[in-house]
């Protein structure tokens, strides 16, 4: 599943699949039992809950794994990370505060806090199975 | 002559001899290991603490993010104070820098259990250096450590260094190019002093002149 680069989102974004976002997203992307690519032309300001995240593009928000977190050389991260793995390569963007866990330890808590409802524009975003939930 | 031969004799030749391995941009693979003395005695005290909150000033490097929670189960933020560095020396304001990096640093007092510095002293004016020891004195919990990496030899430093974590005693020195900055050398006096309120713990002068000092704050 992709949201092409022209899309912009503003709001909620769930899903069940993996997911993979070169457009805009602002607001809370959710996808607990799957993993999200931000690509290379992925630019997010939200929160994001998900099981695996991989950032080649740029996040501002807190990011919170419930598996790992994988920033690329390429990628930009301003915000807050909780995994148990976290991986960061040489030449990516990171400020903020890492939270890992020790091996065996309990999970990440991934319960995300309300939100506000949500717009979405230019057009709904083609998607089966992950769903944005909008309202202007 | 091969092309290769000539750019290498290139950067020996303009190289540095002391305080760490060659300023050229070499691959990792080159790189010799740094014994540190130090940096076990770091990780030995914070092994003691609960989850401790680390704070990192230096350029974000992956492995070590890995290597410390692998290894003490920690929080870790990270604040590159060498982008700050880096933005003053373009800009030729490093005396405004004490500012910039203090108010950087807005995190609740005795909050942070381990500071790893690195070589960020060697980049900073002495005004600077000064407010950031006494702000990390200030963020530092009771019995929390700091660890500083210090250069001895007056030069321009045309790069910055990423300290990679190998082991609990060895480090690799990778280093990349940034907008030279003179030296700021301090002699141990003076960073012994620099830090009023912590003990100096550990400091071992290591084979390339450089310095790596361990500050402990009492408990």
């Amino acid at each position: 599943m992709n949201i092409g680069k022209s899309v912009v989102i503003k709001g909620d974004l769930t899903g069940s699949e993996d997911l993979t976002i070169e457009g805009q997203v602002e607001g809370k992307i959710e996808l607990r039992q799957n993993i999200l690519t931000i690509g290379a032309n992925g630019k997010i300001k939200a929160s994001i809950f998900a099981k695996a995240v991989i950032v080649q593009g740029e996040v501002v928000g807190d990011i919170t794994a419930s598996e790992r977190v994988d920033i690329r050389d390429a990628g930009s991260v301003d915000g807050d990370l909780s995994a148990p793995r976290i991986a960061i390569a040489d030449g990516a963007h990171f400020r903020g505060s890492i939270d890992m866990q020790r091996q065996g330890g309990k999970a990440p808590d991934v319960r995300p806090t309300d939100t506000k409802p949500a717009d979405v524009k230019p057009a709904p975003v083609p998607a089966p199975a992950a769903t944005a939930t909008a309202a202007r | 002559m091969p092309a290769e031969f000539l750019v290498s004799s290139f950067f020996k030749w303009g190289g540095r001899k002391d305080d760490g391995p060659s300023a050229s941009p070499v691959t990792a693979a080159t790189e010799p290991l740094t014994q540190s003395k130090v940096l076990p005695k770091v990780l030995a005290t914070l092994s003691h603490v609960q989850s401790p909150m680390l704070m990192d000033l230096g350029p974000v490097v992956g492995s070590n993010i890995s290597f410390f929670g692998e290894h003490l189960g920690c929080k870790i933020l990270v604040e590159d104070m060498f982008a700050e560095v880096e933005s003053h020396a373009k800009a030729g304001t490093r005396d405004a820098l004490a500012v910039d990096l203090v108010a950087r640093l807005k995190r609740e007092p005795a909050s942070i259990d381990g500071v790893f510095c690195w070589d960020l002293f060697d980049y900073l004016d002495r005004l600077s250096s000064q407010a950031l020891a006494a702000h990390l004195v200030k963020l530092l919990r009771p019995g929390g450590v700091l660890y500083g990496f210090f250069g001895s030899t007056p030069a321009d430093l045309a790069y910055y260094t990423r300290f990679t974590v190998e082991a609990p005693d060895a480090m690799r020195l990778r280093q990349a190019p940034a907008t030279p900055t003179r030296r700021n050398v301090l002699v141990t006096r003076d960073i012994n002093k620099m830090f009023v309120g912590l003990d100096v713990k550990e400091s071992v002068l290591l084979k390339s002149n450089a310095r790596e000092t361990l500050f402990r704050k009492p408990s």
